[in-house]
């Protein structure tokens, strides 16, 4: 059952409950495939065959300049297309942990579980790269340096993020609470 | 840099993104004056943001006093200091701060820093109202100055305002960058007298303690020193020395004191952090700058401030507000007896 829903861009936000446990929330953030892409990739390569083959045959170099216009072809068209993915999802389960979960075009799934003791803090960062600056949601871990990703290969807008941001700080809460419960009772 | 009056408040508030390749963690004239103008602007309910290359680990968005959000971009610095000329592989970045924060105002620091031309130079072609603020003296003969003369003309040519830290740095950024003077503000540098301020016990006068606390490079007068010393030391002998700072010309004043046997009457402290500037300032009794060109020379007001007596070159800028300094130094003096 879908709570909520935002769209913008190439973006799409769900918040649905697909369990009947009402604790149980899962948020979604899913890709709008291109196709611009591959329309791009190919064209590259076909022109770069193309051109191999012009040389080849009219302009008479040996027949070698084909064969590695077809490798540098398959190198292109494995490194700009690789796997992509087609959504990401946070499933939060509140007195447990939090499960990040990746889903490829492929059909490939890769889930990656945090438990909810170890999360110290959902926090959201301004990441600054050569060319970019974006927002990213990260769990900071106990006991680790690093901090885990949220959303690993896709850059939702922060609007998206603020969301799920705001979930896992409930979740993170509770928890925090009935550990102090725990300790003052005891 | 004193505040404005309350119907400052019912003006516009502006957005403002401060370029410079010097910034915190380094500490210097331009790197303090961004920071310390920056503060003010904060304070007048302006929001500010400083974008600067990274300092070693130091990269990413950090927040300073006020909120005063710094972006230390991850560019690796080209030669001193400064970030390496990419031209228009930094507009990327430089447009997504631009959009992201909503600047109104771009202000940039320093010819000699690139990333403030490059951002000048995009931020115009974006259309943004663009400020530039010069901070030295430069020359015009040598192969570097005239090729950053003419870098300088070209990211001028359409810029909104100039400041400059003095008279005769307004007549010298005129000269390089062809700017119609009327362009071109003058708005001196200031001390923050809070922090720099005569020490409560006067030093003893048993012995004259001269300081001078400069970085050790040609242009700020190492090797005028390296002469100097010694026949001081020679003419009077209850004058003793304080040498702070650090630089390619440390070794030549250390070579002095071992040839003239002045361990005992010049000291070299080193590296100073500005945090400790002003106990080491108030240690003495004459600050001495011997700088061979300077725009303003802040060093002077600062140990001015801290109820030193000054003797400095009579270059660049300093002549302007020697006045001033010498009526500073009387009431300061006034007040302590």
């Amino acid at each position: 059952m879908v709570k909520f829903s935002i769209s913008k861009g190439r973006y799409t936000y769900t918040h649905d409950q697909k369990y009947s446990c009402e604790n149980v929330d899962i948020h979604h953030i899913i890709l709008k495939s291109s196709r611009a892409n591959y329309v791009f990739v190919y064209t590259l390569a076909v022109l770069l065959l193309a051109s191999a083959l012009y040389l080849c045959i009219l302009g008479e170099k040996s027949i070698s300049i084909v064969y590695y216009s077809v490798l540098f072809d398959i190198f292109l068209v494995k490194l700009l297309l690789r796997n992509p993915v087609k959504k990401e999802s946070v499933v939060i389960m509140p007195a447990f942990g939090v499960q990040l979960e990746t889903h490829y075009m492929s059909g490939k799934i890769i889930r990656c579980f945090v438990p909810i003791d170890k999360i110290l803090k959902p926090v959201l960062v301004e990441c600054v790269t050569p060319v970019t600056c974006y927002w990213t949601l990260s769990l900071m871990i106990r006991g680790e340096s690093e901090m885990v990703l949220v959303f690993k290969s896709l850059r939702p807008p922060v609007k998206m993020l603020v969301h799920v941001w705001k979930a896992l700080c409930s979740a993170t809460d509770i928890k925090e609470e009935a550990l102090n419960t725990c300790t003052t009772n005891n | 840099m004193t505040g404005l009056a309350g119907k400052s408040m019912d003006r516009k508030k502006h957005r403002i993104m401060m370029v410079s390749d010097f910034f915190y963690p380094n500490f210097g004239g331009v790197e303090n004056h961004i920071y310390y103008l920056s503060q003010c602007l904060l304070k007048l309910g302006h929001k500010v943001v400083v974008v600067t290359h990274a300092y070693g680990n130091r990269s990413g968005v950090r927040y300073m006093t006020r909120g005063l959000k710094v972006y230390y971009v991850p560019w690796r610095p080209f030669v001193m200091q400064n970030s390496f000329p990419t031209l228009f592989p930094s507009l990327p970045i430089i447009r997504t701060i631009l959009i992201r924060e909503r600047i109104t105002i771009v202000h940039g620091h320093q010819a000699f820093s690139t990333l403030c031309h490059e951002a000048l130079m995009h931020s115009r072609t974006m259309g943004y109202r663009v400020v530039f603020t010069d901070h030295s003296l430069y020359g015009f003969s040598d192969a570097g100055s005239i090729h950053m003369n003419k870098v300088l003309q070209f990211t001028l040519a359409d810029v909104s305002q100039a400041i400059c830290v003095s008279h005769t740095s307004k007549e010298n950024t005129v000269l390089r960058s062809g700017l119609p003077p009327e362009k071109v503000f003058v708005i001196p540098n200031a001390v923050d007298t809070a922090m720099f301020k005569p020490a409560v016990v006067q030093p003893s006068r048993s012995e004259i303690v001269i300081v001078v606390i400069s970085r050790l490079v040609y242009r700020k007068g190492a090797d005028l020193l390296v002469e100097v010393i010694p026949d001081v030391c020679r003419l009077h002998p209850n004058v003793r020395f304080i040498v702070g700072g650090d630089g390619p010309k440390r070794v030549r004043l250390e070579e002095m004191r071992e040839k003239h046997s002045l361990q005992d009457r010049v000291e070299m402290l080193g590296a100073v952090p500005h945090a400790q500037v002003r106990s080491v300032l108030i240690s003495g009794h004459i600050f001495l700058n011997s700088s061979l060109t300077e725009a303003f020379c802040i060093a002077i007001l600062e140990a001015a401030s801290c109820g030193l007596l000054t003797v400095s070159t009579r270059v660049g800028g300093v002549p302007e507000f020697w006045n001033a300094v010498l009526q500073g130094l009387i009431w300061i003096h006034f007040f302590a007896i």
